[in-house]
């Protein structure tokens, strides 16, 4: 398998692009906190800018969680279970991560393409709605991928995790 | 299809549930059985139509963006060394009575939960410091560990909050005064838990030797380091409450402030900023998976219109209000014990919430109400971290104490447990201790 070899790096790329994403909007929020303090005037569009940039930042979160095997499972049922039964409901489990990463990466393509041929845009500043849509597809089909690798060649399995 | 609507609703349900049993990550446990129904509900091609924005309408939620904002201070904080400042500088307050660097840990928790919204977080970046402190003092492992699973808990106890932020989110709540509802009953398990501490210690002396005061020239000194901490912290808070700024833009100045203060002490390299991005991802995309799950069997259960019924059922029962919100909290506590706490909220409270809301409770208005019910379920979820079978604060704190057996950190945290059991039954009975402060604080 010399793509799972790539897998990680680039996950590790993509999960470290979206985080730093998040903090750019940071930045972005501190500067026209400021402004709108000293010259009641904000940056044109923050919050538009700053939806944008989360949502992109959040799908290029998903890869690394998933390579992580960060998605939280319950395994308190299956604690006594053998060593391959657990390896076996992981990798079901992790097929089922490709159906809901497939399903969402096509769906919302489509959406970015029928937006786009709709012409919306953000109110202020008009930036154009099919971006929000286009840019989520990187991050989710990067993490269906990692899952179906994971589903089909995993020799590990998961443990309980807690999103609090 | 809609005269089974009921049916669809439950088989739904059952799935789910047979599906995370079966260690179908929840996400995706919510997600499948959610979108299914939905077909049947109205057909594939609805559901297929649904899909296309599904995923953008929750990702771009403005108010959300203080999720990823909020862990990524809390992981800055974490490799800037601060909690190693906070360590020290509780210690060198109390750190000489008996007990002293336990009731430490606790103290830097609660102060290092008020910049991070995180109780794992929290729990395993002071359990790297001060652990290593008290064992080296003689202190019994059962002691220590329990002391800082239940100190962790403060991480969401003490706003900035991440289940808070869901809450808000889910119910349409001001996210600033569930973060204020939150301070004196955050404060309360705190100061609960010294005393827990303090009673222990001295029921058992042998568990916590007592350690030499520090001369108050190295007090000082320990407490004026952390000045930037406490500085971000006035900052935000300030900001928030100021109203120069709302919570969502506050967690960004937070998160760029921490940066800034790791970088200005040389703490925080690139290796470390690199970690903390990474961190952050995971547990980003981790909350969002339970979104994106959660989404769209809330979607499917809306048009089954069962949390309608679900509230109407509730409200016809013959039993108290305050005996159902009694029920409701532990089957929260129940259902935390085998389940991650932020899904079971994601899950439960678009059904429960409404259920709760239509209740006579002290005579409180709606948004009292509400405020203080996500108090009331902040608590339990806290519980849930700390009690067994899988409490998640235990798992993180003894994977970093190897040498402490998991049980006994549960044996020690029986005492813990016992005053959170008192807490919220207190403030179930008084809800100014969650609602004063939040009327203090916004006259209007």
């Amino acid at each position: 398998m010399s793509s799972s070899m790539l897998l990680a790096p680039l996950c590790r790329a993509f999960g470290i692009v979206g985080a730093a994403v998040a903090l750019a909007t940071g930045f972005l929020t501190l500067v026209s906190v400021i402004m709108r303090a000293v010259w009641s005037q904000p940056i044109p569009g923050d919050v538009e800018m700053t939806q944008m940039g989360i949502a992109f930042a959040i799908s290029m979160c998903l890869p690394y969680c998933q390579l992580q095997r960060g998605n939280i499972i319950v395994d308190f049922f299956t604690q006594s279970s053998s060593d391959g039964t657990r390896k076996r409901l992981d990798a079901i489990g992790n097929l089922s991560l490709v159906l809901l990463y497939g399903l969402l990466a096509w769906r919302t393509s489509i959406g970015a393409v029928s937006v786009r041929e709709a012409g919306e845009t953000t109110m202020i500043i008009s930036l154009p709605m099919w971006w929000a849509y286009a840019c989520l597809a990187p991050g989710l089909a990067l993490a269906g991928w990692v899952a179906l690798v994971q589903g089909l060649f995993a020799k590990t399995t998961s443990h309980s995790k807690v999103a609090a | 299809m809609m005269q089974w609507a009921p049916q669809v609703g439950l088989v739904m349900f059952v799935a789910m549930i047979v599906l995370m049993a079966l260690r179908v990550p929840i996400a995706a446990a919510m997600f499948i059985p959610g979108l299914i129904g939905y077909g049947l509900m109205s057909d594939s091609a609805t559901a297929l139509n649904f899909l296309k924005g599904s995923a953008v309408a929750r990702l771009t939620v403005y108010e959300l963006s203080v999720i990823p904002l909020f862990l990524l201070m809390g992981q800055f904080a974490t490799q800037g060394g601060l909690s190693r400042d906070l360590f020290k500088a509780a210690a060198a307050l109390v750190g000489h009575v008996r007990g002293g660097l336990a009731m430490a840990s606790v103290l830097s928790a609660g102060a290092f939960g008020a910049v991070c919204g995180s109780s794992v977080a929290t729990s395993a970046t002071i359990t790297q410091v001060a652990y290593p402190e008290m064992r080296r003092h003689g202190y019994q492992g059962r002691l220590s560990t329990a002391s800082l699973a239940a100190g962790g808990t403060l991480g969401i106890l003490i706003p900035p909050s991440v289940p808070l932020v869901v809450y808000a989110i889910l119910t349409e709540q001001n996210i600033a005064k569930l973060f204020a509802a939150a301070i004196i009953p955050g404060v309360l398990a705190m100061m609960g838990y010294l005393v827990v501490i303090g009673l222990y210690a001295r029921a058992r002396p042998e568990m916590a030797p007592l350690t030499p005061a520090l001369p108050w020239s190295e007090k000082w000194a320990a407490l004026l380091s952390i000045w930037p901490i406490a500085g971000v912290f006035v900052v935000v808070f300030g900001g928030i409450y100021g109203g120069y700024f709302s919570p969502t833009e506050g967690a960004g100045v937070g998160a760029v402030l921490t940066l800034l203060v790791g970088v200005a002490k040389k703490e925080l390299k690139l290796t470390g900023m690199k970690a903390a991005l990474l961190s952050t991802a995971d547990t980003t995309a981790m909350v969002f998976m339970i979104f994106l799950g959660a989404d769209m069997m809330n979607a499917t259960l809306a048009l089954t219109e069962m949390p309608k019924m679900v509230a109407l059922w509730v409200s016809g029962l013959p039993v108290a209000p305050l005996g159902i919100v009694t029920a409701v909290l532990l089957l929260y506590i129940v259902l935390g014990c085998v389940m991650d706490e932020l899904s079971m909220l994601l899950l439960t409270i678009p059904v429960i919430f409404p259920a709760v809301m239509a209740l006579e409770l002290w005579g409180l208005s709606y948004e009292l109400k509400a405020l203080w019910f996500g108090i009331l379920v902040l608590m339990t979820v806290s519980f849930g971290l700390i009690a067994p079978p899988v409490g998640l604060n235990v798992y993180v704190v003894n994977s970093l104490a190897r040498d402490v057996p998991m049980n006994e950190t549960y044996r020690g945290l029986m005492p813990f447990l016992a005053w959170d059991m008192v807490r919220l039954v207190l403030l179930l009975m008084v809800p100014s201790l969650s609602l004063w402060l939040v009327g203090q604080l916004f006259t209007r």
